[in-house]
């Protein structure tokens, strides 16, 4: 297992431009998640890694070494595929002792490695099947099988889960950090689903555009987001956004705010220390251990809140929304980088201020 | 062919599933197809085989029952044993050699690079070419005394390796196998390079990663991805080589002695020279059921492996506790030692790709352009001794006196030379009806067999199917021209037209259903649930969906009834019904050495349409052979 280390990383396929001047480190061990829309680049990152695709600028070192003259097959990386790639025509057996193969490893050895990896992933009834004959779930086993054997520097996972259904797919994420755990391994993990992002993650890489948005630990990136593209990834459902105005006079337009509609649930008796929010109930949607409620403003605007019990509320009716302003982030309008919490009201002054600890974890 | 592999990888057999019932709908998409394949190739079939068991006299046209005598009379044939040596060394070189070639064209295809689309055209071009053209024009670079090849040795002033080149009865067949490899290698490259390009990135990739270099990629992925299209192609290739006539005809006609005599040659020799029928059908018969015995060979060696359907257990959670296996000790991990820096390396196998790309470029063009060039030469340079190539001067008279018979004052066209336009024509007319037949039925009975590829009757027929296009035409052509003469159809287009509809519409109707399975049943459904007729939904929805397999197909129809030589020359006599290649053809048994110019001019414009579709369609090509398309 080695620390990663990437570098001012740039890439452009022909003059359209993927990847803008990256930095990461990732330590050894750690578990590190590349969240982002499709299209943000970072598939493109993992490739740069493992590399299958060379870099316009910038350098990524594996350990002490630098990576920028190696090729793929000398740089001792496992990249599970988001299609799993396994061999059509080799059985589970052969699909994995293949990279063992390519080392010219003594038979008994390989017979040896194969076993145990088997044994890990519970394969071992189905080491003589071929992919074809196989459900998603153990495809994915196999993939992983493979990337494992040969205890490679770093395990790279391309979507590996987007493949299999919802069920199975929680199941999967569970095993897989059982295993990271187990065998101390050093995993970049790309998904566009932020949920898997936040479980299995020690810090998560969000990205856009080609641009590293935030680098951090999956609570700071879901308390304190960066800016408004973070803020409104992460999250489900999205974060509700707000003119700065109705922070109660404290701020004004060129700030926005950002209340998560789990932070925001109905009040009879507003507290002091919230922020309040009116508006009409248009719509209830009960999702089991919570229920989102849409509530309409005044201006038009549609957020969401929610509720534990929907029971006695009824579409039509006036709510008053509540919020703890510790929980409410500040951005600025204008660029979108968050400036902070909602300061508690202050009783001498109406002017808002913004505390300035979040931007030490932002960048 | 690899989208069955496909298959096979993503989606389980879905088994135990009932059966749907088959609108009346699809019967009639199908029939028409079904019924002209019945007729117009199952009961000429039928026709020379009973062919087979007679003795016909020639001249008083008696015919005599012998049952298998002919059948019987052939082990004691020297001649058919010699023949069918030959016909195995023959088939032999074009299979090695079409695979071979036509694997590296497609590798080289298959990659990434500037002007890949232009050498995917160029190396399709002697693909595309008539059989008929590409034998005129290397029986001219071939010929002895004036050919391009000894008067490029001379400019060279290697005059002492001059030699008349199909002169010597070995060196012959292997020529002529050779320019048949020429002929034939895209054909494969083609369907190569539609199962390279089926196969997902991710392997090789995966590969890499694993610590698997180029070669060890080529042998443990790339050729077990192949195995599929190589089964095919290698049928294809050997029934194709076993049925070449139209190379053997313009270059050696069987000599010199006998040569160049294979089994098609000798079947044609008694059939249409000798005129002994009943001997001539059991020869051919002999041919067909070689070449279905080999396919059935190719398909035990190489076919596919049955595999389990796929277990319904579900997944077995990840043991926990404690584990018996213990990590074996991995020593650790050494790259490999280098023998040249990574950088070099690159360079060098860059340099090594490019180097055979430019190969490839020549050995696809430099005939093509050798011909160009023949076009635009005086003729009186054609018979000039000491051969040379470089030509005195350039001129267009040539096209002139084929395309303009008469219109230049001082200048006489050979009687040859003005028949080329209303040939070119006829080509025209019988390619674009071919192709619009072809298409119309072929994508009723190719919607129909896709979508109900399980019901009974319609598995059996796709069955026959397969069998016609396997049959050998020159088992055909004799029943078609007794049929076309009772009906007093012999020497029109109508009856071009009608036989090649008999064997391209199979061809048709089976690319049309692979395209078809890859659109989706719910399109279907859901334009009958808004309302559509059976036959709305398929003129509103699926044809404008289906429009890159129908181009394929029309094209593959139009190219293959464009290059057609066999038929053309028994069933047309004359210049009103003739095609190109008939008239090409003759210029050559005519050997009238002022009509060489012309002659050549003539054998480009035979040319032109094919080589402009594949420069025009190229990507439709592709395409086609990854539905299936399999033409000679």
């Amino acid at each position: 297992m080695a620390a990663i280390s990437i570098r001012n990383v740039s890439k452009s396929f022909g003059l359209t431009p993927v990847l803008r001047g990256l930095d990461l480190e990732v330590a050894d061990g750690e578990f590190v998640s590349f969240l982002g829309p499709s299209g943000c680049g970072k598939s493109t990152l993992l490739f740069c890694i493992a590399g299958l695709e060379d870099l316009t600028a910038g350098t990524i070192h594996l350990g002490e070494r630098d990576m920028g003259h190696i090729p793929p097959r000398d740089r001792n990386i496992a990249l599970v595929f988001q299609d799993y790639a396994l061999y059509p025509h080799m059985r589970v057996r052969e699909n994995i002792a293949f990279p063992l193969h390519q080392q010219n490893l003594p038979a008994e050895t390989v017979q040896k490695q194969v076993a145990w990896a088997a044994e890990l992933l519970g394969l071992e009834a189905l080491l003589d099947r071929s992919p074809a004959e196989l459900s998603g779930g153990q495809r994915q086993r196999v993939a992983v099988g493979r990337a494992i054997v040969r205890n490679p520097a770093a395990l790279l996972m391309d979507e590996p889960l987007s493949n299999l259904d919802a069920s199975l797919r929680v199941r999967m994420r569970t095993e897989i950090k059982r295993l990271q755990k187990e065998l101390g391994l050093t995993v970049i993990f790309v998904t566009h689903d932020q949920e898997e992002a936040m479980v299995l993650s020690d810090r998560i890489a969000v990205m856009n555009a080609g641009v590293l948005q935030q680098f951090a630990d999956p609570m700071t990136v879901y308390r304190e987001p960066a800016n408004q593209f973070v803020a409104s990834f992460i999250g489900s459902p999205q974060m509700n956004f707000l003119p700065g105005t109705m922070a109660g006079g404290a701020l004004d337009d060129t700030k926005t705010l950002g209340v998560r509609p789990h932070d925001l649930v109905p009040t009879r008796r507003a507290p002091n220390d919230a922020l309040t929010i009116q508006g009409t109930l248009s719509l209830i949607e009960p999702a089991g251990p919570v229920t989102f409620l849409d509530v309409t403003l005044a201006d038009g605007t549609l957020i969401k809140a929610t509720c534990a019990d929907p029971r006695t509320y009824r579409p039509g009716e006036t709510l008053t929304l509540a919020a703890p302003r510790a929980n409410v982030c500040v951005f600025d309008t204008a660029s979108g980088v968050r400036t902070g919490a909602l300061a508690p009201p202050s009783d001498d002054s109406l002017v808002g201020h913004t505390s300035d600890e979040a931007m030490a974890h932002g960048i | 062919m690899s989208g069955a592999t496909h298959a096979i990888v993503q989606a389980p057999p879905l088994r135990g599933r009932r059966t749907e019932r088959v609108p009346a709908f699809a019967y009639l998409a199908a029939a028409p197809t079904l019924l002209v394949v019945l007729l117009v190739v199952g009961v000429p079939l039928g026709y020379s085989f009973f062919l087979s068991l007679n003795r016909i006299n020639p001249i008083t046209h008696r015919w005599i029952y012998v049952g298998f005598g002919n059948y019987a009379a052939l082990p004691g044939n020297p001649d058919l044993w010699a023949a069918l040596g030959r016909t195995a060394y023959f088939a032999g070189f074009s299979v090695i050699g079409t695979t071979l070639l036509g694997g590296i064209f497609a590798l080289v295809l298959n990659a990434r690079f500037p002007g890949r689309g232009l050498l995917r055209s160029v190396v399709l071009v002697p693909w595309a070419m008539a059989p008929v053209s590409v034998g005129v024009l290397w029986s001219f670079l071939f010929a002895g005394d004036f050919g391009g090849l000894n008067g490029l040795l001379n400019d060279i002033g290697l005059s002492s390796l001059a030699t008349p080149w199909l002169g010597n009865g070995f060196r012959a067949l292997n020529l002529v196998a050779l320019v048949n490899v020429w002929n034939q290698a895209p054909l494969t490259a083609l369907m190569l390079l539609a199962g390279l390009q089926s196969m997902p990135a991710s392997l090789h990739k995966a590969a890499m990663l694993d610590g698997a270099g180029p070669m060890r990629r080529f042998v443990s992925i790339t050729l077990p991805w192949l195995k599929p299209s190589l089964l095919f192609i290698t049928i294809i290739a050997t029934i194709n080589s076993l049925m070449a006539f139209d190379i053997l005809w313009i270059l050696t006609r069987g000599g010199p002695g006998s040569a160049t005599t294979v089994l098609s040659w000798l079947g044609y020799l008694l059939s249409f020279q000798f005129f002994k029928f009943g001997e001539g059908a059991a020869v051919l018969y002999v041919l067909t059921a070689l070449s279905f015995l080999l396919a059935i060979f190719y398909f035990v060696v190489l076919g596919p492996r049955r595999t389990l359907p796929q277990s319904s257990a579900g997944l077995a959670a990840l043991p926990g506790g404690k584990r018996v296996k213990t990590m074996a000790t991995l020593p650790p991990f050494r790259p490999r030692a280098r023998l040249l820096p990574f950088a070099a390396s690159r360079v060098l196998a860059r340099g090594g790709f490019w180097a055979t790309a430019l190969v490839v470029f020549l050995w696809s063009a430099l005939p093509v352009v050798a011909l160009l060039l023949l076009s635009i030469t005086p003729a009186a340079d054609l018979i000039r001794t000491p051969a040379t190539v470089v030509p005195s001067t350039l001129t267009l008279d040539n096209f002139v006196s084929v395309l303009l018979p008469g219109s230049v004052a001082g200048q006489v066209s050979s009687v040859q030379a003005e028949r080329v336009p209303l040939s070119v024509l006829n080509s025209f007319l019988v390619g674009a009806s071919v192709a619009a037949i072809s298409v119309a039925l072929g994508t009723l009975a190719g919607y129909a067999f896709a979508r109900h590829e399980k019901a009974p009757a319609f598995r059996i027929s796709l069955w026959a199917l397969l069998l016609t296009r396997m049959t050998p035409g020159l088992t055909l052509v004799l029943p078609f021209f007794i049929g076309f003469r009772t009906f007093g159809l012999i020497d029109t287009r109508t009856a071009l037209i009608v036989s090649y509809c008999s064997f391209l519409l199979p061809l048709s109707a089976w690319m049309m259903k692979s395209y078809f399975e890859g659109v989706p049943r719910s399109l279907d459904r859901a334009a009958l649930i808004d309302g559509c007729s059976r036959l709305k939904m398929l003129w509103k929805i699926l044809l404008p969906v289906a429009r890159p397999g129908i181009v394929a197909t029309a094209i593959f129809c139009f190219l293959a009834s464009w290059n057609e030589f066999l038929f053309a020359l028994i069933l047309t006599s004359t210049p009103k019904s003739q095609t190109i290649p008939v008239i090409l053809a003759g210029f050559l048994s005519q050997a009238q050495f002022y009509t060489y110019g012309p002659m050549f001019a003539a054998t480009v414009l035979s040319i032109a349409p094919p080589v402009a579709v594949a420069f025009l369609f190229q990507r439709f090509l592709v395409q086609g052979a990854l539905s299936g398309a399999v033409k000679g």
